[in-house]
């Protein structure tokens, strides 16, 4: 336990932010893709460094992640990271409204990445009365050897990272990923003080 | 964070207050002198603005282009996707990003770089970003990043890394397969043949008395004979063969999907051919032979390593019985 550890009414209150987010963002998203967005509640842990570096580094069949800055005020910002596995990228460019042939693999993954993490991460801003912008996103290469080196190079130490659980089913077949949030120290801190704001509120 | 739209600000009481049409001459020079692209549409896609550097990277004329559908400005842009992707702008309220890397380009900008790139066309970074005003529809503004330098300089490092694993597979003296990469290919040869049921056989040679030949002639006649061998074994190999140096004067090719008898009848090739084509080194004729062993994938095998102690029992074989000759693993275990 740091004081970078969120309180159990912390927790409590991040997880109320993001399953609002998540909800609005998916609801967004079905009435874009037109079709019956179904997501099951997000679940979300929040992971120190070093064990980050172990659970991914076990994940054998990862096939893609795509990385992708995000800011706001008061010291909020950080970097999504969108973890796919290898059976969930079938279908995106369907998911997307494309035709197969207009879009590389990579850019269906670049799209749906950038999508996801801009509707949620908008909502959820809106939530603590923020506003973010973010980095074009990218596709981290290589992704075995090169992710738990990415993670090295961030430019800023962070401790904690907020991984965020997202399931979405559409219509008649699945689509699943893994977004992790990793939150420089500095931003943790702010988040902290946001959610006691919005605690005292309530 | 500065906010160049907000009008004067309130905090700064002693400061006299820019009024807002300097404010937004400022904002219009920014925007002129930027070195990105600024393009402003509505929600049906038209031109509402663009700036300076657009208008002197095209030869549009700005009267013209005001109020035009951004497709019919640009025909070269790919309308459905575009469309899609402007779409998600607007409906979502999110940016939305293209990079170089997926897309080279959207519009057909010229570039001032002509010698060192490869596409006529300025590499872009693009950016859609959605734009809420008093105004009842929404508005995409469009950020044109010129990347030409950066997609250049990784196209140079892409292609460097792809010569570096070139050289890394390559043996520099004979310029066949090293050690190592013709090891790495046995492995996944194994396995495939392993996985598909099907056939895999082995030669490993040797340069016969070599050492006398190093005394002889001394080390550059060594490597002369070295180089020339391997290129006369390397023109009666197959495509899918690998052929790479395993030792001082040892050579292994691997033969998918070919039986033992295959492989006898090209290592019986090999030891002819090398037997009868003399070498020349300063003026003087070098006859050099080599022993062969060969061995067929069977059963017996757990991994690709007892292939290659088969192999080189057959090569042993052959060595022991005078040299110069072909021998079958196949005729060690009768």
């Amino acid at each position: 336990m740091n004081e970078f550890h969120l309180t159990e009414d912390q927790q409590d209150c991040l997880q109320e932010l993001i399953n609002i987010a998540m909800g609005q963002a998916s609801d967004q998203l079905a009435r874009y893709l037109d079709t019956f967005v179904y997501l099951k509640v997000p679940s979300i842990e929040s992971v120190e460094a070093k064990d980050l570096m172990k659970t991914l580094s076990q994940q054998k069949n990862t096939m893609a992640v795509v990385s992708q800055g995000f800011f706001g005020y008061e010291g909020i910002r950080g970097e999504s990271l969108l973890v796919y596995q290898e059976e969930d990228s079938g279908r995106i460019a369907d998911l997307l409204g494309y035709e197969p042939d207009e879009l590389s693999q990579d850019e269906q993954l670049i799209d749906i990445s950038s999508i996801l993490t801009t509707t949620f991460l908008n909502v959820f801003a809106q939530q603590i009365d923020n506003r973010l912008s973010y980095n074009a996103p990218k596709l981290l290469p290589n992704v075995q050897e090169i992710l738990s080196e990415h993670l090295q190079q961030m430019p800023f130490t962070w401790e904690l990272a907020l991984k965020v659980n997202i399931n979405y089913q559409v219509t008649d077949y699945s689509f699943n990923c893994n977004m992790i949030l990793l939150i420089p120290e500095t931003a943790i801190t702010n988040i902290k003080h946001v959610l006691d704001r919005i605690l005292e509120e309530y | 964070m500065l906010d160049i739209t907000a009008p004067t600000t309130e905090k700064t009481t002693n400061v006299p207050a820019i009024n807002e049409l300097v404010l937004e001459q400022i904002n219009s020079q920014i925007a002129n002198q930027l070195n990105t692209g600024v393009l402003v549409l509505d929600a049906d896609f038209n031109i509402v603005l663009w700036n300076r550097f657009l208008q002197v990277h095209t030869d549009k004329i700005s009267d013209n282009i005001i109020g035009q559908s951004i497709f019919s400005a640009f025909p070269e842009l790919p309308q459905r996707w575009l469309t899609r992707k402007l779409s998600s702008v607007l409906q979502l309220n999110t940016p939305s990003f293209c990079s170089w890397q997926q897309r080279h380009h959207l519009f057909e900008l010229p570039h001032t770089r002509p010698i060192t790139t490869d596409s006529e066309f300025m590499a872009q970074n693009c950016t859609f970003l959605p734009i809420e005003t008093d105004a009842t529809d929404k508005h995409i503004c469009i950020l044109i990043e010129d990347v030409t330098d950066a997609c250049h300089y990784q196209m140079q490092l892409q292609k460097t890394l792809a010569e570096i694993a070139q050289i890394s597979r390559i043996d520099g003296l004979t310029q066949i397969y090293n050690r190592r990469h013709w090891q790495d290919s046995l492995e996944q040869e194994y396995a495939k043949a392993r996985r598909h049921n099907k056939k895999l056989s082995l030669i490993m040679l040797d340069l016969d008395h070599f050492k006398l030949l190093n005394d002889n002639y001394g080390h550059q006649g060594g490597d002369m004979v070295l180089t020339e061998v391997s290129a006369l074994i390397s023109t009666l190999l197959r495509v899918e063969d690998t052929f790479g140096r395993y030792g001082g004067e040892e050579f292994a090719i691997i033969l998918p999907e070919t039986d033992s008898a295959g492989a006898i009848e090209l290592a019986q090739r090999i030891c002819r051919i090398i037997a009868t084509t003399p070498l020349t080194y300063n003026d003087q004729v070098i006859n050099v032979t080599v022993s062969l062993g060969v061995a067929q994938l069977s059963d017996k095998e757990s991994n690709y390593e007892e292939l290659i102690t088969q192999t080189d029992s057959a090569l042993y074989k052959a060595k022991s019985e005078g040299r110069n000759q072909v021998c079958s693993a196949a005729e060690l275990v009768s």
